[in-house]
């Protein structure tokens, strides 16, 4: 719906002026890539290798939990929040046209960071690069669905930064369960098991449904 | 109401509590095994407080009745109560039979993120201000949590693996003699949520009439 | 052309135990412009909000038209200009009002985005981010955007406030000239002197309720005793 379209342009308008988001989401994936590296006995062998999926992973939760709270924040200065819920539509398409921009803004992040990830930790992406990348988007579908409704939620509360992790975490558990072990099967060369990604389409559908249908009370006041 | 299901509870606890006693010792556990009759029940208990939550949350959206989302905390509030005593007592039967407080398998993982669904769920209720926003918020999330939990049973059925908690919902999985008294240590565990959400329903209705005498914001 | 009729019946709003709004009655003709006046706290934004399908009631009604306040067909022909701008800083002026012609669906959002502009005399800084804009030129980009969709009712909250004079008289000449086309406004002010030039039905609110209303042209001096009067009888 051209609505949802309207707000992923601006959305991304937004960050392409600030550039606020994108900026501390790598930063905040950089320095975690250090940690772990630090973390981690003798570098890049193959014990840090196995693990290096599960890292990513949360590599990726963490900086998305940055820029997932920024998605609301922005909404509140003047209260251009009312001048999105005056629009005469379904307000899940509002929710729509936010996780796609976040979606995108998420996904430049988790490139560079997967980047690193595979200098640091000695791993060959660049022939698993498209199954990476379906598993990654397919994951980072869910996580924004839900993270972009949540942050609708935790943004109208006291200690939204806290709120927000507090929210999304236990939610989230099977779709990152899933991501986790498709991206461990991909990466050792096996075959990707097939109800990892039918866990992770589940869920971005279920998911995807029932925030559209729902957003409507977060905005009602 | 809350005084007759006060007095069946009363009942079914000492019921139970003497067919756990009469029921005879597992042959490979020995004593420990008697705990279940504790924590099976408390698992089941913190189902049916979840069940309770996501259905005062549906009815709260659908009819926006006040009465629905006291419902909803009630559930919440038992719920967790009954989740945390799983989590305890499921670590003492752990240990004394496979020798580890703790392990990774599915079921357990399901219940601590249960777990984490509740306290969620009651934090997000106390950091919201304005007490029809906090019912609206706490709804739309409570509903979500529900959605999350056939997922994670999902999740469970898939990667199946390293399952070391016994399936004990199985006939036949249980000894001879045992039938009886965990049947009735479930039930028992079912009419004490129900008895609790009532009283807990009870308190919050007095609450909210004696915060409206004194003219204030009662404060969730 | 604008058929606005608006109707609440029965209106309650609650917040926890604080009723903002406590059994409102009102009813609205199309092109009036009705002065909505009363203390801090009365409930007039409460009700604007609950116009303009921003809030919902906890009891009662309220329509325009027939069509409930909430649903899209009452959105559509609602303009709603708030205490906040509703402009997003990073945006320049232009890029604001394209981008709520967009919400609102319209058919050339750019052009109608200019034409705005240019009629509130702002063409040249439309480029400028809003961000670097001072109240009153904010304030004017806030009525082009809840003007965007050319809505046949509009709702103002306390618009008059923080405007330099010269400001407050275009936008009271502006929102004259609405009126006599047709639209229907409801106006929140405490400028009980630009209330009274414009508006020929005034209701006065206080604790939720309707203390004094009262249909017909007003004089400003006349206006101010009544609403003191008002205020002072309300239990």
């Amino acid at each position: 719906m051209r609505v949802a379209a309207a707000i992923f342009w601006k959305d991304l308008l937004i960050e392409w002026r600030s550039r606020d988001r994108i900026v501390a989401m790598l930063l905040f994936s950089l320095l975690t890539v250090m940690v772990f590296h630090f973390s981690l006995p003798g570098g890049a062998t193959a014990q840090t290798q196995a693990m290096a999926p599960g890292l990513l992973w949360i590599a990726y939760v963490f900086s998305a939990l940055f820029g997932l709270g920024r998605s609301f924040s922005l909404e509140l200065e003047n209260d251009a929040l009312s001048g999105l819920a005056l629009a005469p539509t379904d307000r899940g398409w509002i929710l729509l046209g936010k996780v796609a921009a976040n979606l995108v803004i998420l996904g430049v992040a988790q490139a560079v960071t997967a980047l690193v990830f595979a200098l640091v930790f000695d791993l060959s992406l660049l022939p698993v690069a498209p199954a990476l990348a379906g598993i990654v988007v397919l994951g980072s579908l869910g996580l924004c669905t839900v993270g972009t409704f949540f942050s609708a939620i935790a943004v109208q509360t006291r200690f939204r930064e806290v709120m927000l992790p507090l929210l999304l975490l236990p939610v989230l558990w099977p779709l990152l369960s899933a991501a986790v072990r498709a991206t461990t099967a991909l990466l050792a060369g096996e075959p990707v098991p097939s109800e990892a990604i039918q866990l992770l389409i589940v869920s971005d559908a279920t998911y995807l449904i029932v925030s559209f249908l729902s957003f409507d009370f977060i905005l009602d006041d | 109401m809350l005084r007759w299901s006060g007095a069946v509870l009363a009942l079914m606890l000492v019921a139970s509590g003497w067919l756990v006693i009469q029921s005879p010792l597992d042959a490979m556990q020995g004593v420990i095994q008697k705990i279940l009759y504790v924590h099976v029940p408390c698992a089941f208990a913190s189902y049916a407080g979840f069940f309770v939550t996501a259905l005062g949350s549906g009815l709260y959206l659908w009819k926006r009745e006040d009465r629905y989302d006291r419902l909803a905390l009630a559930g919440a509030e038992v719920g967790v109560v009954f989740c945390t005593l799983t989590l305890l007592s499921g670590p003492i039967w752990a240990k004394g039979t496979w020798g580890q407080w703790w392990v990774w398998d599915p079921r357990l993982t399901v219940t601590l993120l249960l777990w984490f669904l509740y306290l969620a769920y009651l934090l997000l209720r106390s950091f919201t201000e304005g007490s029809e926003r906090t019912a609206r918020f706490a709804a739309v999330y409570g509903l979500m949590g529900a959605t999350a939990i056939p997922l994670n049973y999902y999740a469970i059925e898939l990667f199946g693996g390293a399952a070391m908690h016994p399936d004990n919902l199985e006939r036949g999985s249980l000894g001879q003699g045992m039938g009886l008294p965990f049947l009735m240590s479930v039930l028992t565990g079912l009419v004490a949520v129900w008895y609790l959400v009532v009283a807990r329903l009870d308190l919050e209705n007095l609450r909210v009439q004696s915060a409206a005498r004194l003219g204030g914001y009662p404060r969730t | 052309m604008s058929r606005a009729h608006i109707e609440a019946r029965g209106l309650f709003k609650r917040f926890g135990h604080v009723e903002a709004l406590a059994g409102l009655d009102l009813t609205l003709d199309a092109g009036e412009c009705l002065a909505l006046l009363g203390p801090n706290g009365a409930g007039k934004s409460t009700l604007l909000r609950i116009v303009a399908g921003l809030a919902r009631p906890s009891e009662g009604s309220l329509s325009i038209d027939g069509d409930a306040a909430h649903e899209r067909t009452a959105r559509r022909r609602i303009g709603y200009i708030g205490h906040a701008s509703l402009l997003y800083p990073e945006l320049s002026a232009r890029e604001n009002l394209i981008f709520a012609g967009r919400l609102y669906d319209l058919a050339d959002p750019p052009g109608r985005a200019d034409e705005l502009l240019s009629e509130e005399g702002l063409s040249e800084v439309s480029q400028r981010l809003v961000s670097g804009f001072s109240r009153g030129m904010a304030q004017r980009v806030a009525i082009a955007r809840g003007l965007v969709h050319d809505p046949d009712v509009l709702l103002l909250d306390e618009p008059f406030t923080g405007l330099d004079r010269r400001a407050a008289r275009r936008l009271e000449s502006r929102l004259d000239a609405l009126r006599r086309s047709g639209h229907t406004l409801i106006l929140v002010t405490h400028d009980l002197a630009s209330a009274a030039r414009l508006a020929q039905h005034v209701v006065v609110l206080s604790e939720g309720r309707t203390v004094y209303e009262s249909r017909g042209p007003l004089e400003p001096d006349s206006l101010e005793r009544t609403y003191v009067d008002a205020l002072e009888d309300a239990p």
